[in-house]
């Protein structure tokens, strides 16, 4: 009982973690421009497409020795997050950029027509049926054939290697925003553009390397959904996306450690409704707690004002 | 909101009777009106004449004249009679949804959650659902006495659907209508998200409370869904799937009935009351407007137009089920309105019946084009080409491309036009002090160390000013 307990957390965790990468991306662009990017789910579903792609492409396989598995995925991953970066930072600029002082149900409307465009690129390039990739990093349990203990616990090398792509990403942006010039420019637009304007800061260059970060994020994300979950599909992006802005509520829009801790907390409800409650539910208890927060708590758990907006 | 109207508009609203006698008023005297309409505006009234015999004798049209040769004669493919009632269904849900967005200015996105409230109350209330349970109530319906289940007719369910998707808008509606903008949006649609999962989901369900006790009980037909349902019938001319091109009629009543009472909605202290708390939440509240009680009748009227199109989806197939209910009926319906015109009721319908009929007509046409071409040209390449599966592909480019170029839709109305050209300065982005008060480092926009932040309320003077 107790073990099975520890073993959902270790699921919700390691899950959590990944949501927490794509909750970024829409807390980073919610903090500065204010627009729910309806799009993102999807450009982390094309980044998982295009780290398919390339794994398939560098012949990355099961049986390799593990240091080669290991540059070829460093390498990946870099590829990954600059593609999905740049068809971020276009998609600001095609769709968002000139409706930057239109209301705001424009760019919201924009943003849901370039998720459907997404959604049938990959529909397009990769067909409607689930993309299988095996698994590369074992699905071993560490702490029984490494450690030799006797326990039913287990964690996988999957588990230790999502944590130890999304760790380091967090750390680095966190360390980005609050301490860097680009990152106190970027807090500087999100509270204030014109102000911002006004002291010289470059408010279009600004949010763009927003949209950048938060593409390369989503891009991240998706080649740990490939080795991770080891699956994709087209329409991946619209539920997943779903949960991961669920999780940016959850731990207060805007507020990137609340995003972090948000995607965490929605991985424990999945993996506790997944084991205890029944599967076909999680979704509507998911969209249950969206609802419980927004309404009873729009600023979420880590919050901030937000009074007049919600 | 007593403000907002003049006495003598109060004293109108007299009760049943009052109604009744001004609506029988109306209808002996339209040749009346139509004699000084064609006198004073001669163009547009005989074009709209032309316009309102053109539908109504469409279908006859269509199954005598066009349906033979439309291969043939025309350069572009008629639709048949199924897509023709979709139309009519989508339009009555883009009226409906329009009141909610075009009117009031509430971003929903679950709207296909109402619809499907509609579909299963049908569902329920004309199939030989409850069967199963030991129930059988048969009720001015053509089907046998004694048959399983609940069998009430199309026009007593019809109003009950929309009631109890009214009802569900008001539930829904309640608690989240203190929200604004897009978070709106979300919390609709999750509750979308959430309706047809309960439809799909509750199959074996063990509930035991007093005297009531299910075992295993199928409340939904999970997801194979409901059917057979009832066709809808009027003295016994059944108006179903199967019947041709008397449900057309039946959608054109519907659509009809919407667009009357849309349009009264519009004109009314009520509609003004909307219009009012979309320009400006603050300024409509400042002038007397209940917010809430306005916003909350916006959601459940546009809400039961959603109940009669499931209505008629579920009894004019005679089956329905939890698939038909996905996001993207949502948004298939919010596409209709921004193509069409947001806020201008025509413009929605001509929306809804331009998107249907690109979705469920032209692309497979130009499907089965392709593969005669090559057929004919002995290129397999042209059979695999399946231009529906491009129709939400289309659909997002025309969102992003109307949003950047005219935001208003085709046909718009002037007042939104306006709207959507200039937004109000406090609406436009990034212009409200959003993460003005926050205290932690972490939070993008907070200057680090500075404990004096102001609340986030505070309007920024100056934006308030510039025109």
């Amino acid at each position: 009982m107790a073990e099975q307990l520890i073993q959902t957390v270790i699921i919700g965790l390691s899950n959590g973690l990944i949501y927490a990468l794509v909750a970024l991306g829409y807390t980073l662009v919610y903090g500065i421009i204010e627009l729910i990017n309806f799009a993102h789910g999807s450009v982390f579903m094309l980044g998982s497409m295009i780290a398919f792609t390339l794994l398939v492409a560098v012949g990355v396989s099961p049986g390799m020795p593990v240091g080669e598995i290991a540059l070829l995925v460093i390498i990946v991953l870099g590829v990954t997050m600059a593609l999905t970066a740049t068809l971020n930072v276009a998609i600001e600029r095609v769709a968002y950029r000139p409706l930057r002082n239109a209301p705001r149900l424009a760019p919201l409307i924009a943003a849901i027509g370039m998720d459907f465009v997404l959604q049938n690129v990959g529909l397009l390039w990769k067909g409607p049926a689930n993309l299988g990739f095996p698994d590369v990093i074992p699905n071993a349990n560490v702490l029984t054939t490494v450690l030799g203990l006797d326990t039913g616990i287990s964690i996988t090398y999957k588990q230790i290697f999502a944590v130890a792509v999304t760790v380091p990403l967090l750390v680095v942006l966190t360390w980005f925003v609050s301490k860097t010039r680009q990152g106190k420019a970027m807090r500087a637009t999100a509270q204030d553009p014109d102000t911002a304007g006004l002291m010289g800061i470059n408010v279009d260059r600004t949010i763009a390397i927003t949209f950048i970060i938060a593409g390369a994020l989503a891009g991240a994300a998706g080649l740990v959904q490939i080795l991770y979950n080891n699956t994709t599909v087209w329409s991946l992006g619209f539920r997943f996306g779903l949960n991961a802005f669920t999780s940016a509520v959850l731990g207060g829009i805007g507020n990137l450690k609340g995003a972090v801790l948000g995607g965490i907390v929605l991985g424990l409800i999945n993996a506790f409704s997944d084991r205890y409650l029944a599967a076909q539910w999680t979704n509507a208890i998911v969209f249950g707690v969206l609802i419980a927060i927004l309404v009873f708590r729009p600023t979420g758990i880590l919050g901030q004002q937000l009074a007049d907006r919600a | 909101v007593s403000s907002l109207i003049t006495p003598v508009e109060r004293g109108q609203t007299g009760g049943v009777s009052a109604w009744t006698a001004h609506v029988l008023n109306s209808a002996m005297s339209w040749p009346d009106a139509y004699r000084s309409a064609l006198r004073e505006r001669r163009g547009r009234t005989i074009l709209l004449t032309v316009l309102v015999i053109l539908v109504f004798t469409y279908p006859l049209i269509n199954r005598y004249a066009l349906q033979p040769f439309s291969r043939n004669v025309f350069p572009l493919p008629v639709p048949d009679d199924t897509t023709v009632v979709f139309m009519l269904i989508f339009a009555a849900m883009a009226v409906g949804l329009n009141i909610v967005i075009g009117f009031a200015g509430l971003l929903d996105l679950g709207y296909v959650a109402f619809y499907a409230l509609g579909a299963y109350t049908a569902a329920y209330l004309m199939s030989p659902h409850w069967g199963s349970f030991g129930v059988s109530l048969v009720l001015f319906s053509d089907v046998p006495p004694n048959f399983p289940g609940i069998h009430l007719p199309f026009f007593i369910v019809f109003w009950l659907a929309a009631v109890v998707a009214a009802v569900f808008g008001a539930l829904l509606g309640a608690p989240t209508l203190r929200l604004r903008g897009d978070y709106l949006a979300i919390v609709t649609l999750g509750f979308g998200e959430i309706v047809p999962v309960f439809f799909k989901n509750l199959v074996n369900v063990h509930f035991e409370l007093g005297p009531i006790k299910l075992v295993n009980a199928n409340l939904t037909g999970g997801p194979l869904g409901i059917n057979p349902i009832d066709a809808p019938s009027v003295l016994g001319i059944k108006m179903g799937v199967i019947s041709g091109f008397n449900a057309v009629y039946l959608g054109l009543a519907i659509v009809l009935l919407c667009v009357v009472i849309a349009r009264n909605l519009e004109r009314s202290r009520m509609g003004r009351a909307w219009m009012a708390i979309r320009e400006d939440e603050t300024a409509a509240e400042m002038m007397g407007v209940n917010t809430v009680r306005t916003k909350l009748l916006a959601f459940a009227l546009g809400a039961s137009f959603a109940g009669f199109a499931g209505a008629m989806q579920a009894s004019y197939q005679g089956a329905t089920t939890s698939d038909f209910f996905m996001f993207s009926t949502s948004i298939l319906v919010v596409v209709m309105i921004i193509l069409g015109g947001i806020g201008n009721i025509w413009g929605v319908i001509l929306g809804a019946v331009v998107v249907q009929y690109i979705d469920k007509t032209l692309l497979a046409w130009a499907g089965a084009r392709l593969t005669e071409i090559g057929a004919a040209t002995g290129n397999p390449g042209f059979r695999d080409i399946n231009p529906s599966q491009f129709s939400f592909l289309l659909l997002g480019i025309a969102l992003v491309a109307m949003m950047r170029f005219r935001p208003e839709g085709f046909l718009p109305s002037r007042q939104r036009a306006a709207e959507m050209h200039t937004a109000p300065p406090d609406q436009a982005i990034g212009s409200a002090a959003l993460l003005d008060d926050s205290t932690g480092a972490d939070n993008l926009g907070t200057p680090a160390g500075d404990e004096e932040a102001e609340p986030a309320t505070t309007p920024d003077q100056d934006e308030e000013q510039s025109p």
